[in-house]
């Protein structure tokens, strides 16, 4: 019983697959429903547009403001059937990017900041400098008080 | 007791450091110069308001009246945009952190009826810094002159379903004050360029009052709009003229809350919500 090939049965067995390979291109290059998907992970931004009363803004229409251009939308589309829609902003256009939702009278906008290194920090929060500043001091006081608690413990 | 010392300077030391700051901060009214001795950029923002079709071309409410609109006359004071960073949203409330303001002064009656109220003009600011404009505010206020002389909101016009026709006029007092984010519609507006015009728009939406005939009969606008039939059972001769004073003893207790309450999401900006608080 032999369990190796001779190089010209190599050769054959290689003929044979290139020609089925080749078997799969031809349809695919004479029929016009063929179709190829493929996929890559992507970061990005997933919003929900809902009514007031809960109900998803189905078919809503969706314009994305990127920061250096708040005129005209950066991307548009429709929400899907729960209100949902996805979209990945450009990394190399930091800033406050801008998301408007809009359906039959209703509609609302979102900002989310997108920095330098393509991390999305969320949308605004309506604090202004001075308030974050003040919360940045009221923690660091915080653990300055925890450290000198336990040093003083120690001692 | 060294450490504990230290411990209590600390809080000291970020309140000095937090009033140095705030003293250090901007003035508002510093952002109308740029403090370089040269001219301030400004623009022309125009200010103005629309009923948008529904009141310009008719519509059929929510019962299948179809009405139509002689003159819908609104009466604002207090009109006044804003600059803001970060930008304003409702969510905040009331309390506005500007950075630049323009105001309006004194009050305008407009007929959003007119067709070409497409939309009406108030008044153009000539001289407006130029700059994103992220919030406007308003009051819808009794007119103290003119054809809706007592009324923030004055509706003429005809409803009709099947061979009854009913003449209408609607009366309403009751005055509100709104504040509103970013026009949401399908164009950006409030962004003034220097040189150029910017629209601040106040959108008034009386499919919420009425209803929407074309919508579904559940859809939430509906559900919430009071729609035409109580006001037709009003009817003398085929003339309801009521105000909203009369209203509150001529419509039953729930539809009465239900108007009253629909005043307070009458105003956008575009399709933008707005909050909204009554003046007494």
């Amino acid at each position: 019983m032999r369990n190796r090939l001779t190089i010209q049965e190599y050769s054959g067995w290689a003929g044979v697959a290139i020609a089925i390979c080749l078997l799969h291109l031809l349809p695919a290059q004479a029929a016009a429903h063929g179709a190829a998907l493929s996929y890559e992970t992507v970061r990005g931004i997933e919003i929900t547009a809902l009514y007031d009363s809960g109900e998803p803004m189905t078919g809503a229409q969706v314009a994305v403001f990127a920061p250096d251009d708040p005129v005209e939308p950066w991307l548009t589309g429709t929400c899907d059937d729960s209100g949902k829609f996805f979209f990945t902003p450009d990394p190399d256009r930091p800033g406050l990017w801008e998301i408007q939702a809009r359906l039959a009278g209703h509609g609302d906008l979102l900002r989310i900041e997108v920095t330098a290194d393509s991390g999305i920090s969320g949308g605004t929060t309506g604090f202004t400098a001075l308030q974050k500043l003040v919360m940045a001091m009221a923690v660091i006081w915080g653990l300055t008080g925890t450290a000198l608690f336990f040093s003083r413990r120690k001692n | 007791m060294k450490h504990l010392k230290l411990f209590a300077a600390v809080p000291v030391l970020f309140l000095l450091s937090f009033l140095l700051l705030a003293g250090c901060a901007a003035d508002p009214e510093a952002a109308k110069d740029p403090g370089n001795g040269e001219p301030e950029e400004t623009g022309t923002l125009v200010f103005t308001a629309n009923g948008e079709a529904f009141v310009r071309e008719g519509f059929l409410s929510k019962d299948g009246w179809s009405l139509t609109f002689d003159h819908a006359y609104i009466t604002v004071s207090g009109v006044t945009a804003y600059q803001t960073e970060p930008p304003y949203d409702t969510e905040q409330g009331w309390d506005i952190d500007y950075q630049v303001k323009v105001e309006l002064p004194g009050v305008y009656t407009v007929d959003l009826a007119n067709p070409d109220a497409d939309p009406a003009i108030l008044k153009e600011e000539a001289a407006a810094p130029a700059g994103r404009y992220h919030a406007l505010s308003w009051e819808m206020a009794q007119a103290s002159e003119g054809p809706a002389k007592g009324y923030m909101l004055y509706l003429v016009g005809k409803a009709e379903k099947g061979s009854e026709v009913i003449q209408f006029v609607l009366r309403l007092e009751k005055e509100v004050a709104y504040i509103g984010g970013e026009y949401i519609g399908d164009e950006r507006k409030g962004i003034l360029a220097a040189g150029d015009s910017a629209e601040m728009e106040m959108t008034f939406h009386f499919d919420h009052l009425f209803g929407d005939g074309a919508a579904d009969e559940n859809d939430s606008l509906n559900r919430e709009a009071l729609g035409f039939d109580p006001l037709a059972a009003l009817a003398v001769d085929g003339l309801v003229d009521v105000s909203l004073a009369e209203l509150q003893d001529d419509l039953s207790a729930a539809d009465y809350q239900l108007l009253v309450s629909i005043l307070t999401h009458l105003a956008h900006v575009g399709e933008g919500h707005c909050l909204a608080k009554f003046l007494e």
